[in-house]
C-alpha cells in the first residue's frame, strides 16, 4: 500500500516515543483491576509482574519502595499505573500503587503484613507506652468532615475541658490517605513542644475504606512515633493494623475519646460522694464525743453521790456520839446532877432524870 | 486549665487529703468544721472548674496532601 501524502514517517525510537506521549495524554493514569501472576522480585528492587483476567493479561513494572502491601500470585489487585510501550515494543504498567482488591485479597494481604510485622515484634506488648491519665496537648489526625472526627470531639468535650488540641485534617480512606497521615505523625514528632498523645480516628466503613489503615509504612510511621499514640478505626469489629501497631486501641472513635480522659460528671459525683461521706464521720465523732460527756458526767455524779453517802455516814457517827454524850442519857442511867456550892448547910440543887430537888447540905467530907 | 491559679488536679489532691485527714488519728472535733467547710469549698471549686473549662481545638495549616 503506497503512503498518504503528509503521512509522517517515523523512526522507531520516535514511534515508541510518539505512542508514549499519545498513551501519556490520552492516559495520564490509569486504575486497573485483575488477577496477579508470575510476581518476581529482581535484585532486590524491581518487581515484576502480570495482571490478568479471562481474556487479556498486561506486564506491570513496579520498585520495591511503592509496595505499600504484600502481593503475591493469585491475588485480585487494583494498580494505579501509567501505560507506555517500551523500547523494545512491549506494552506494560508502570505501577505507582497497587492494592488489594475484594474480601478475599484484602484479608490475605492483611495477614501476610501482619506476620511480618509482627515478626519483627512491632506489636509487641513491651513497646506499648501508657497515656497520661488527664493530657492537657493531644494532637489528633483525622477528616475534620468525617463522623469519626465529630463524633470524638463531642465525647472528648462532654467528658472533659481545658485541653488543647491541634487537629491535622487529612484523608482517611484512599490510596493517599497513608501518605498523608505519615506526613501528619512526622509533623507532631517534629514539633518542639510535643503533643501527649497523638490520636488517629477514623469512624467506620467498609475494609476497602479501611484498608489505609493496612498501610505498610503507615504502620511502621505509628509503631516509630515519639509521642504515644491512641488509634481508634472503624467500629468494635475492626481490627487493622494500625491498631496493633498503636500504645493504645480504641475500638471507635468515640472509645478512643472515653479512654483519653476521665468523664467530669463522674469526677463530680466522686467529689460529691467524697464530702457527703464526711457528714457521717462528723456525726460518729459527736455521738462519740456526746457518749464520752455522758460517761464522765455519770462518773462525777457517782463520785459525788459517794461523797455525799459517806458524810452521812459520818454525821450520822457524830450525832450518835453527841447523843451518848447528852447529860439527859446520863441522868437516865441513874446519875443526878448537882448545882451549887456544896459547903456546910449549904443549899444545893440536885436533878435527876425526873425530878429536880432543893437540899441542904448536912455534912461534907472529903473523899 | 493552666490560667487556674491550682489546677483540678491539685485541687482533687488537696481533697483528697482533706477527706483523709478526717480517717487520721489527727481527727478532732475542734477542727473538723473547718477543714469540712474547706472540702466543701474545694469540691465546689472543683466542680465548677470541670464545667466551667472548653477543648481549645485548633486546626492545623500545614497541608498534608503533598510534601513540602
Amino acid at each position: 500500500m503506497a503512503s498518504q501524502p503528509n503521512q509522517p514517517i517515523f523512526s522507531v525510537s520516535d514511534f515508541v516515543a510518539v505512542v508514549n506521549q499519545t498513551l501519556d495524554f490520552a492516559y495520564p493514569m490509569v486504575e486497573v483491576e485483575g488477577e496477579v501472576s508470575e510476581f518476581k522480585v529482581n535484585q532486590g528492587k524491581f518487581i515484576f509482574f502480570n495482571i490478568k483476567d479471562a481474556e487479556s493479561s498486561v506486564g506491570c513494572f513496579m520498585t520495591v519502595w511503592q509496595m505499600r502491601v504484600p502481593i503475591e500470585d493469585g491475588m485480585k489487585v487494583i494498580v494505579s499505573a501509567t501505560p507506555n510501550v517500551t523500547k523494545w515494543g512491549k506494552f506494560s504498567l508502570t505501577v505507582k500503587a497497587i492494592r488489594p482488591s475484594g474480601e478475599g485479597a484484602l484479608k490475605k494481604s492483611f495477614e501476610l503484613l501482619k506476620a511480618k510485622l509482627d515478626g519483627e515484634g512491632l506489636f509487641a506488648d513491651e513497646r506499648k507506652r501508657q497515656l497520661p491519665r488527664i493530657p492537657q496537648h493531644i494532637a489528633v489526625i483525622s477528616s475534620v468532615q468525617a463522623a469519626g472526627y465529630a463524633d470524638f470531639i463531642k465525647i472528648l468535650g462532654d467528658r472533659w475541658g481545658g485541653v488543647k488540641i491541634d487537629v491535622a485534617h487529612t484523608l482517611v480512606q484512599g490510596a493517599d490517605a497513608p501518605d498523608q497521615i505519615i506526613r501528619a505523625i512526622s509533623y507532631f514528632n517534629q514539633l518542639e513542644f510535643l503533643p501527649e498523645v497523638l490520636v488517629i480516628v477514623r469512624g467506620g466503613g467498609s475494609a476497602d475504606d479501611l484498608a489505609a489503615f493496612n498501610d505498610e509504612l503507615l504502620v511502621r510511621a505509628i509503631a516509630g512515633s515519639r509521642i504515644p499514640t491512641l488509634v481508634g478505626v472503624g467500629h468494635e469489629v475492626d481490627e487493622s493494623l494500625a491498631d496493633l501497631a498503636a500504645d493504645v486501641r480504641a475500638s471507635t472513635p468515640s472509645n478512643a475519646a472515653q479512654i483519653l480522659v476521665p468523664d467530669k460528671n463522674e469526677m463530680i459525683r466522686s467529689v460529691q460522694g467524697q464530702i457527703n461521706s464526711l457528714l457521717p464521720r462528723m456525726i460518729q465523732a459527736i455521738d462519740q464525743c456526746r457518749q464520752a460527756i455522758g460517761i464522765s458526767l455519770s462518773s462525777v455524779i457517782d463520785q459525788v453521790g459517794l461523797l455525799i453517802g459517806e458524810n452521812e455516814k459520818l454525821v450520822s457517827y457524830l450525832r450518835n456520839t453527841l447523843s451518848q454524850l447528852n447529860p439527859e442519857k446520863v441522868l437516865a442511867r441513874g446519875y443526878a446532877l448537882i448545882r451549887g456550892e456544896p459547903i456546910l448547910d449549904g443549899m444545893i440543887e440536885i436533878e435527876t432524870s425526873k425530878v429536880i430537888m432543893k437540899a441542904e447540905v448536912k455534912n461534907v467530907s472529903k473523899k | 486549665m493552666s490560667v487556674k491559679s491550682k489546677t483540678i488536679s491539685e485541687k482533687t489532691a488537696q481533697l483528697n487529703e482533706l477527706v483523709s485527714w478526717f480517717d487520721g488519728d489527727e481527727f478532732t472535733l475542734e477542727l473538723a468544721l473547718d477543714k469540712f467547710k474547706e472540702a466543701e469549698k474545694l469540691a465546689i471549686e472543683i466542680e465548677s472548674d470541670l464545667n466551667s473549662l472548653k477543648n481549645e481545638i485548633q486546626i492545623v495549616k500545614q497541608k498534608f496532601d503533598s510534601e513540602r
